[in-house]
């Protein structure tokens, strides 16, 4: 009786242990795939900027491949700090489960950024940095590098006297500042050339303004470097409209359909392009791993690429120069054309 | 009782058949079950992962086929637009522009219309000089502002060539015009003919021979797909959660890759090698992430469409069947485990019933063994054969009982039996001579001591009298012979009278008196002495006859007790009698003990217990 009442008892034991087994198996399974809430704040949501375009793109379809939801909210132009920083508080507030963030100022968003980090907030940089160690994640391009890549090629086209202009975005931020440091770096010897550094405040019409300004004041110049997508766009333009294409060579940083055409115009002769896709899509993915308590790197050298009008049309390099537009994107142009 | 070997086998080494009966029953369904789960299990993953992978290929056959049939139906629209007269006229010819222009734009607006898979489309020529009397006349007739090279024609006509490109250095421009065959397909790449777009794109094109002219293929015609046709081809028919489906060009580059851009970034990677080095329709990779590619070849296109599935999914619809299983099968090991219970309690709770009954039985104990009977079938017999046992036991004992007591009350009847005749003659006889001698006091005595003994011997029906009564009796006895043996015999009687009531079987006394009379003091030569003594020791009566007569040996002490020992002479209740009477009565621990010395005397103990309330006190 006793024995086979023991019996009884291990096998029901074991049944239950075995359905307890399952039902946590199936309940960390289920917990694995929670829907995180992302919130990214670029410096701007300009449509025209291939560069942001392509980086918000990326973070959206990392989102979507692993599950997560994510709001990109930003000002409209890119040195608008306060905006950016009103936009940040907004997020805060809301408390998501991280927030990314491509800060425009390298010290006005600190306090926030503090006080995200006291509320528990998991922060990732992309793209740009502060001046506080504060992040959960880096994932940026080597500007350094970047300014390196644009200095050394741009070397081989100048002589010892060649006077070089820059045209920077954004005094004072961590992209410009770098990248102005490769640059000169990359120039070698021939950094004693350059006659000025202007900024354009990230805007297409000033930029074109301080060139025209640099093309009058220094009519000697062999060269002109802009160090983002609006300083460089804008000098092309101006040394285009100026008609000194062939007097003054103009190297820059990010690409774009008018930075591709002026470089088949022949205006540009180089331009060392951020992977912005991967940036954002890595920045995403890594933060979501991070969340799920998967080791992660925690700063990402997304890479750069020199592209030259020899290798532009290399099948590697247009994967990198044009934005692989997915199926949508692709007819919604269609109609807007129409 | 006959031994009969119980051993059955395994159920033998249980200690109850319940836990036996359970443990077989669980066994048997534990295993029945695990064996049936094992086998549908292992039918299921195969079945399954065979069926997926039969799937799978199909499916892809079929996309492949859909995918020809498209590409198909592109080069139809190419070859029915670039035979055309009014393409000839357009590209070729160096009048009626305007009018060919106008046909062929209405032609292209037909073909766009309602399309959202054509990116663009378009005629164009570049014109190298030769057989060209007047270029810029012609462009000028083309495109109103554009470059003078290039005679083109895009989709509604309002758009432009890129001005900055050397369009005959394109792929797909350069294939169509000198390649061996009609139409070219080119994988996916970016197209940058048309002025301020630069899409990713599949081209078709095909080239057009100018049949006026040359008869050589100057111009081309070109159709740039999206992949919005291409990828619903590719996505209308899932293969998993996870599956997806892709195309390779021949020479291995990506045509169209759900992940298409994740791939051009770097931030996935697909084993293109391995699918355009394998040999069958169907690779696997290994690992953790093991993916199954299937593929499908097509000779038109010279495309491959690759189904890949992740290896894990292709289990997970086994998983999901086999975790229904599993819980199928502990679902029925617990209902199992419950109803073997059940039935070995079933089965064992009469044969329990029973057993506690039989220990009783066996105990002695026949108050309450008739077991409830519900059953009928083998126990339930078994247990009515018990219980007509246990009855039939219980009156054959009743019955044995019975018999013993009558058996043992006729003996003790038996044994009582009434004072020696001859000693009454013997008296009588004495009284004669006595009354004959005139000895009137004599006479009295003895006559009533003789008076008194037969009152006692004949007329009390008891079995039991109080020890004072059986001393009178005993007293009487001695008187009388003591006035026959004159000079030869004297008697005191000494018993405590804190014993007098309790009770004694009758007789007891004078038979050990007459015997110690006539074996022991009769032999003696002077005047013998005999001493009745009675007195408690502890829960003991005892009572001694000590006599100084001639004495026993020990051979004779031994045998006093054999019957056959048994003076005949004597009254007939001889010690034997006494002593089976005592301890038929009273328990073999009671009843008399002799010791004797030869020459000296004999001193006979009888020892009976002072509490007799347990004992029957019915009368005979």
């Amino acid at each position: 009786m006793k024995q086979y009442k023991k019996w009884l008892r291990l096998g029901i034991l074991l049944c239950l242990v075995g359905i307890l087994v399952c039902a946590v198996s199936y309940w960390q399974q289920q917990k694995s795939s929670k829907r995180w809430e992302l919130v990214y704040i670029p410096k701007t949501v300009d449509g025209t900027n291939d560069f942001w375009t392509s980086l918000i793109s990326g973070t959206r379809m990392a989102a979507k491949e692993y599950n997560a939801e994510i709001e990109v909210i930003a000002p409209d132009r890119e040195q608008d700090v306060e905006r950016q920083n009103e936009i940040l508080r907004q997020a805060i507030e809301d408390k998501p489960d991280a927030i990314l963030i491509s800060p425009s100022s390298f010290t006005a968003s600190d306090e926030l950024l503090r006080q995200a980090k006291d509320k528990g907030i998991p922060l990732t940089f992309i793209d740009s940095y502060t001046s506080e160690d504060i992040q959960d994640l880096t994932v940026a391009t080597d500007n350094l590098e970047v300014g390196k890549k644009l200095g050394e090629f741009a070397r081989e086209m100048l002589d010892e006297d060649s006077q070089v202009a820059i045209v920077e975005h954004v005094k004072g931020v961590s992209t410009a500042i770098e990248r102005e440091e490769g640059f000169r770096e990359g120039l070698g010897d021939l950094e004693k050339n350059i006659v000025e550094v202007v900024y354009c405040n990230s805007s297409y019409e000033k930029s074109y303004e301080l060139t025209m300004d640099l093309l009058e004041k220094y009519p000697n110049l062999k060269m002109i470097a802009g160090l983002n997508e609006y300083s460089s766009v804008g000098a092309a333009r101006a040394v285009k409209a100026a008609g000194a294409k062939d007097r003054v060579k103009i190297v820059g940083v990010d690409s774009s359909q008018e930075a591709v055409q002026l470089m088949e115009q022949g205006v540009f002769r180089g331009l060392v392009v951020q992977k912005a896709f991967k940036m954002g899509y890595v920045g995403v993915r890594d933060t979501i791993r991070m969340l799920n308590g998967e080791k992660v790197v925690d700063n990402v050298d997304s890479g750069s690429q020199l592209v030259t009008p020899e290798n532009m049309y290399n099948s590697e390099i247009e994967k990198l120069l044009f934005p692989f537009n997915t199926v949508k994107q692709s007819t919604d142009t269609e109609e807007e054309r129409q | 009782m006959k031994d009969t070997k119980l051993k059955s086998g395994i159920l033998g080494y249980f200690k109850s058949i319940q836990s036996a009966i359970f443990l077989a029953v669980s066994v048997l369904v534990l295993s029945a079950v695990v064996i049936v789960t094992a086998v549908s299990l292992r039918y299921t993953r195969n079945s399954i992962s065979e069926n997926s992978e039969v799937y799978t290929q199909t499916i892809i056959r079929q996309m492949n086929q859909n995918i020809d049939s498209y590409i198909n139906y592109m080069e139809n629209i190419a070859s029915v637009v670039s035979d055309s007269d009014d393409v000839q006229k357009f590209l070729f010819a160096d009048y009626g522009q305007e009018d060919n222009r106008k046909r062929l734009l209405e032609q292209f607006n037909t073909i766009l219309n309602g399309r959202d898979d054509i990116k663009n489309l378009g005629i164009l020529c570049v014109e190298n000089g030769s057989g060209k009397t007047d270029t810029k006349d012609a462009a000028r007739d083309i495109n109103q502002d554009s470059e003078p090279e290039v005679r083109a024609l895009i989709n509604y006509g309002f758009q432009k060539v890129n001005p900055d490109l050397n369009i005959a250095d394109l792929e797909w421009y350069r294939d169509a015009v000198e390649g061996t065959s009609n139409s070219v397909l080119t994988s996916s790449h970016v197209q940058h003919v048309v002025s301020g777009e630069r899409p990713w794109v599949i081209t078709l094109s095909r080239g057009i021979r100018n049949n006026t002219g040359s008869g050589v293929r100057e111009g081309v015609f070109f159709i740039d797909l999206n992949y919005s046709a291409i990828s619903e081809l590719c996505d209308q028919n899932t293969i998993g959660e996870k599956g997806y489906v892709f195309i390779l060009d021949q020479n291995g580059n990506i045509v169209y890759h759900p992940q298409q851009q994740q791939l051009y970034n770097e931030l996935q990677t697909e084993n293109i090698d391995l699918v355009m080095n394998a040999d069958s329709d169907t690779v696997v990779t290994g690992g953790d992430n093991g993916k199954l590619y299937a593929i499908s070849r097509s000779e038109k296109t010279g495309w491959t469409v690759v189904g890949c599935m992740n290896t894990q999914e292709l289990f997970n619809g086994s998983t999901q069947a086999q975790s229904i299983y599993m819980i199928t099968a502990v679902v029925l090991v617990i209902i199992a485990l419950l109803l073997s219970s059940f039935i070995a309690r079933n089965i064992t709770l009469p044969i329990q019933r029973l057993g506690a009954s039989m220990a009783k039985v066996q105990e002695g104990d026949f108050s309450e063994v008739d077991v409830e009977v519900s059953s009928k079938n083998e126990i339930g017999s078994l247990t009515r054969s018990f219980n007509v046992m246990t009855h039939r036991i219980q009156d054959l004992m009743d019955q044995n009982v019975h018999e013993q007591e009558q058996k043992r009350k006729s003996e003790l009847k038996a044994l009582q039996s009434q004072i020696n005749p001859h000693f009454l003659y013997n008296t009588l006889d004495s009284i004669i001579w006595m009354a004959e001698g005139k000895k009137n006091e004599e006479v009295v005595l003895m006559t009533a001591s003789l008076a008194r003994l037969l009152r006692q011997s004949i007329s009390n029906e008891d079995e039991v009298v109080p020890i004072y009564q059986e001393v009178e009796y005993a007293r009487s006895y001695l008187t009388i012979q003591k006035m026959r043996y004159k000079d030869k015999l004297e008697f005191q009687i000494d018993v405590e009278p804190s014993i007098k009531h309790i009770m004694i079987i009758k007789l007891v006394l004078q038979p050990i008196i007459e015997n110690a009379i006539y074996h022991g003091l009769k032999y003696k030569e002077s005047k013998g002495l005999l001493i009745l003594r009675g007195y408690e020791e502890g829960r003991n009566v005892v009572l001694q006859i000590i006599d100084n007569g001639v004495g026993m040996d020990e051979e004779t002490v031994e045998h006093i007790f054999q019957r056959h020992k048994v003076n005949y002479h004597s009254n007939g209740v001889g010690v034997y009698n006494v002593q089976k009477r005592l301890q038929l009565y009273y328990g073999s621990d009671y009843g008399i003990a002799y010791s004797s010395e030869k020459g000296k005397g004999t001193t006979v103990t009888i020892t009976i217990p002072k509490e007799q309330e347990g004992y029957d006190h019915e009368t005979v």
